[in-house]
């Protein structure tokens, strides 16, 4: 793939994105701060939700995007595709990160602790472990192939993880709620649920536009660092 | 960049709009006042009044419930009419909604609500907007100065640069 070309299609495109997730991000905190109920047995704690939900789904968005990119870097050996990889391992960190964050703060007054050892938990703080160590490597291997290979490597072995994080609340008995919207049905309330697709969906856009941004950050950080002959590009020209 | 800092100015504008909504949203539907203001204040409207019910006062009347509601060294009598709820009971902390009557020196009451928790709401999404928007607005910035100092370096030819490729070949 033709860097240049690619960078070129992402600054055309990415602005729409942007837009279309920060209009869809506030009318969703809009609805679920301001107008939809709070929950019977939580109360208004439950607000934490249209911001934990939205930001775990884009940390599992990041990371199949990393699996997917991984694969085809292994097979084709894409420089782009390999530095979309390392843009969406940092966004993907970023949003585990947030998930775990507001979960936790979430927990404190529903489970009366910060933390459990809870398959759910687990399995997602182990998501983060992975997506840091997958950083770790790129950051500090001198080869840069051999770097981009073991990072693939690690991402798609890691992606077993993946599965366990969405089933662990069918799989085993968890504290964490189960899946409020299946093929079983959905469990919300729709003043609820409209908020949270939203936000879900403004999400799914904002973390598209974030691998946008900075997947052009990483290629132009790679040019700049060609030109000043620290490194040997194979970038396209 | 001025662009980058204009949209970022705006972003920010639209936040602090929707704050100011939450803020009154929360002054309206979600704060109480505690049993001592509500004898100093004696509001007229519907109001929120978070107590702890005193033990050994719950009587039931017919269809009422009636009970003293104590907080920050003052009691309040209060006189509940709606669904049963096992949130009524000696020493739980509860939010009664209703309208004071200053004849009878009662609350009235048709609603049980739960405490308010809203820090943890609050924590929860300054916790995570913030370094949303710091994480984005670092990534563009360093964006824009990369593609300055790119352009400055006269690193990016691409005419030029695919000519020598094709030549080299």
């Amino acid at each position: 793939m033709v860097a240049s070309r690619f960078i070129s299609k992402l600054q055309r495109y990415e602005g729409w994105f942007g837009i279309a997730s920060g209009l869809l991000i506030m009318v969703g905190l809009y609805l679920g701060l301001v107008t939809s109920s709070p929950d019977y047995y939580q109360g208004e704690v439950v607000r934490i939700m249209y911001i934990h939900v939205p930001a775990a789904q884009s940390a599992m968005l990041a990371y199949t995007v990393l699996f997917g990119g991984s694969l085809w870097y292994l097979w084709k050996r894409d420089p782009v595709v390999d530095n979309m990889c390392h843009a969406a391992a940092g966004i993907g960190i970023f949003f585990t990160s947030i998930a775990l964050v507001t979960g936790s703060i979430w927990a404190k007054p529903t489970w009366n602790t910060w933390w459990t050892w809870d398959p759910r938990l687990i399995s997602f703080a182990i998501m983060l472990l992975i997506l840091v160590g997958y950083v770790m490597l790129r950051t500090f291997l001198e080869d840069k192939e051999k770097e981009a290979t073991y990072a693939a490597i690690l991402a798609i072995v890691g992606f077993i993880d993946l599965p366990i994080i969405h089933f662990s609340v069918e799989w085993w008995r968890t504290l964490h709620q189960p899946l409020s919207i299946s093929t079983r049905g959905v469990s919300i309330a729709s003043d609820m649920l409209i908020p949270l697709l939203l936000m879900s969906i403004g999400f799914y856009l904002l973390f598209t536009y974030m691998l946008m941004v900075r997947t052009q950050m990483l290629y132009l950080q790679h040019l700049l660092e060609a030109k000043r002959g620290r490194m040997l590009s194979k970038v396209h020209l | 960049m001025k662009w980058l800092y204009l949209r970022w100015g705006g972003v920010l504008i639209i936040a602090a709009i929707i704050g100011v909504f939450g803020i009154q949203r929360y002054d309206r539907d979600v704060t109480a006042i505690s049993p001592d203001r509500l004898l100093r204040d004696q509001p007229t409207q519907t109001v929120r009044v978070l107590g702890m019910v005193e033990p050994g006062s719950i009587v039931k009347e017919g269809g009422a419930v009636a009970f003293q509601l104590s907080g920050e060294g003052a009691k309040v009598s209060v006189r509940y009419v709606g669904d049963e709820s096992d949130n009524l009971r000696d020493l739980k902390t509860v939010v009664m909604v209703g309208t004071w009557n200053p004849a009878t020196h009662l609350f009235e009451s048709g609603k049980i609500a739960l405490v308010p928790n809203y820090g943890f709401v609050t924590a929860a999404y300054l916790l995570s907007l913030i370094p949303m928007g710091l994480f984005l607005f670092n990534m563009e910035r360093k964006v824009a100065m990369l593609y300055i100092l790119i352009k400055e370096e006269k690193v990016y030819q691409p005419e030029q640069l695919a000519e020598e490729s094709v030549e080299s070949r």
